[in-house]
């Protein structure tokens, strides 16, 4: 019982979360002093998180797997502190304004949820492409460039591109153009141009991934949002009581 | 360019009197709009812009801040110092004049770097606040660090949202795993941290006023050093 208590009062403290950012700080700033030396990490932009811990010595690996377990005791912090929070605020009025903390917090544990599901499930490769190329997806799914159009300065700068593809899967047929920052996606997985080339014949650089977190990441974000901006209007309020009027 | 230079001088005049600085901010205003027509685009990118867009940010943010410390004209100093030091280097720095590349022109990246910026700023204002504090221990004035530093972090977490928006729809994942986004995770935790520890018993009034001071160190060597001296997506 004694242990219990004592538990929950670890969890249930702000000196708790102070002591775990402090850490986690720590550990971010010995990694990124790690990661720029160490060519290991180069490769940890195409295969998962967790896939790549599994690969790499501990020596290089120490400060994320420390940061990962501070993460999870933070992920328990959080929970626990707004928890008890929300059943005490429960009956107050301008209650979304009061619970806005807990809006941000519950907006990070989805952003904590996305990275986990990425680090667990995330898949990236590459191919290069010309126009006629045809890609091959996993599920039997056919991509092919049917265009690839470059726009130039008299610089010889590329100042835009669009790539024509048609999709083929199970009979059915799909035109669409690729441009920057605009995708092709179909059920679950992202299809992007990374670079492209006009001289001496037209390419891309085509990435094909799929991010689990994406859609948890996309909720925790604009939770975040909602709650961090009521956060400051509540404060602003309270703090400026001519804004009342 | 004239104009850069003669938001220099103001903004140096404005350390003997203070209407110097919202004249220096006008002429600023002036060349960032007249820089913006003349590229066709956002003009943010690269030190010289950013440098410069960050000092009119700086001049900005003291208006709002400047009536709540109306007592502490010395505030308006340190405001002047920090405008002149940004805007001189931003001067002193080479201008990006080349077209956007393709994937910058996107509503996305003007958000994301418009939102970090204003940040930054807000970020400087609470440091020069919490210096402010620091020498006149006066309660009231941790306070408006406090609400320096929180609108800033809601900024910096607006940005750092939408960088992650911009990176899925142009990379295919809202994280990448470079030195930049590794700083400005530091940079979030430590503000995280400022903002956590302000309300223990510890940390309250001073020591959480030198962590906010200390706060922007972290962001002007996230902004600059690592852009300059590392490898990352946000390279100048």
């Amino acid at each position: 019982m004694k242990i219990l208590k004592y538990v929950m009062r670890f969890f249930l403290s702000l000196k708790t979360t102070v002591l775990l950012l402090a850490l986690l700080l720590a550990l971010f700033f010995v990694g990124a002093f790690v990661m720029p030396a160490d060519e290991a990490f180069q490769l940890l932009h195409s295969i998962p998180l967790f896939e790549w811990l599994g690969e790499q010595p501990p020596s290089v690996t120490w400060w994320l797997w420390g940061c990962i377990g501070i993460l999870a005791v933070l992920t328990l912090n959080t929970l626990f502190c707004s928890a008890e929070s929300l059943i005490k605020k429960r009956k107050a009025d301008q209650w979304i304004m009061i619970i806005s903390p807990q809006i941000v917090h519950i907006g990070f544990l989805f952003m904590l949820l996305a990275h986990l599901l990425s680090s667990l499930g995330a898949f990236k490769s590459f191919g290069i492409a010309d126009e006629g190329g045809v890609l091959t997806l996993p599920d039997g799914g056919v991509f092919e460039i049917s265009a690839i159009n470059v726009s130039e300065d008299a610089k010889g700068y590329i100042v835009d591109w669009s790539v024509n593809v048609d999709f083929k899967a199970g009979g059915a047929e799909k035109k669409d153009v690729l441009l920057p920052n605009k995708p092709f996606f179909e059920r679950g997985i992202g299809i992007y141009v990374r670079d492209v080339r006009a001289y001496p014949s037209k390419e891309v650089l085509l990435e094909v991934s799929r991010e689990p977190g994406t859609l948890w990441a996309l909720i925790g974000g604009v939770l975040f949002m909602i709650g961090i901006i009521a956060l400051v209007a509540f404060k602003m309020k309270r703090d400026y009581p001519v804004l009342r009027r | 360019m004239p104009m850069a230079y003669a938001a220099c001088v103001l903004y140096l005049l404005s350390l003997w009197k203070r209407p110097f600085l919202y004249l220096g901010l006008a002429v600023q205003v002036a060349y960032i709009v007249s820089r913006g027509l003349e590229l066709g685009r956002l003009p943010l990118i690269g030190p010289h812009d950013t440098l410069i867009f960050l000092s009119a940010c700086v001049a900005a943010f003291s208006v709002p801040f400047g009536i709540a410390l109306k007592k502490y004209p010395v505030f308006h100093k340190g405001v002047s110092a920090a405008a002149v030091i940004f805007v001189v280097a931003g001067v002193l720095s080479k201008q990006q004049n080349a077209p956007l590349p393709p994937v910058l022109k996107t509503l996305w990246f003007e958000l994301h770097v418009v939102s970090a910026f204003l940040s930054y700023a807000l970020f400087g204002i609470g440091a020069i606040i919490g210096l402010l504090y620091l020498k006149e221990k006066d309660d009231a004035i941790e306070g408006v660090q406090y609400r320096s530093l929180l609108v800033g972090y809601c900024l910096f977490s607006l940005s750092m949202i939408f960088g992650g928006v911009w990176a899925y729809l142009a990379w295919g994942t809202y994280w990448l795993w470079t030195p930049k986004e590794l700083w400005t995770s530091i940079v979030w935790v430590f503000y995280s941290l400022y903002l956590h520890a302000r309300f223990t018993k510890q940390w309250s009034g001073r020591p959480s006023s030198v962590l906010g001071v200390a706060g922007f160190a972290v962001v002007i060597f996230t902004y600059l050093g690592v852009s300059l001296l590392m490898k990352s997506s946000h390279t100048f």
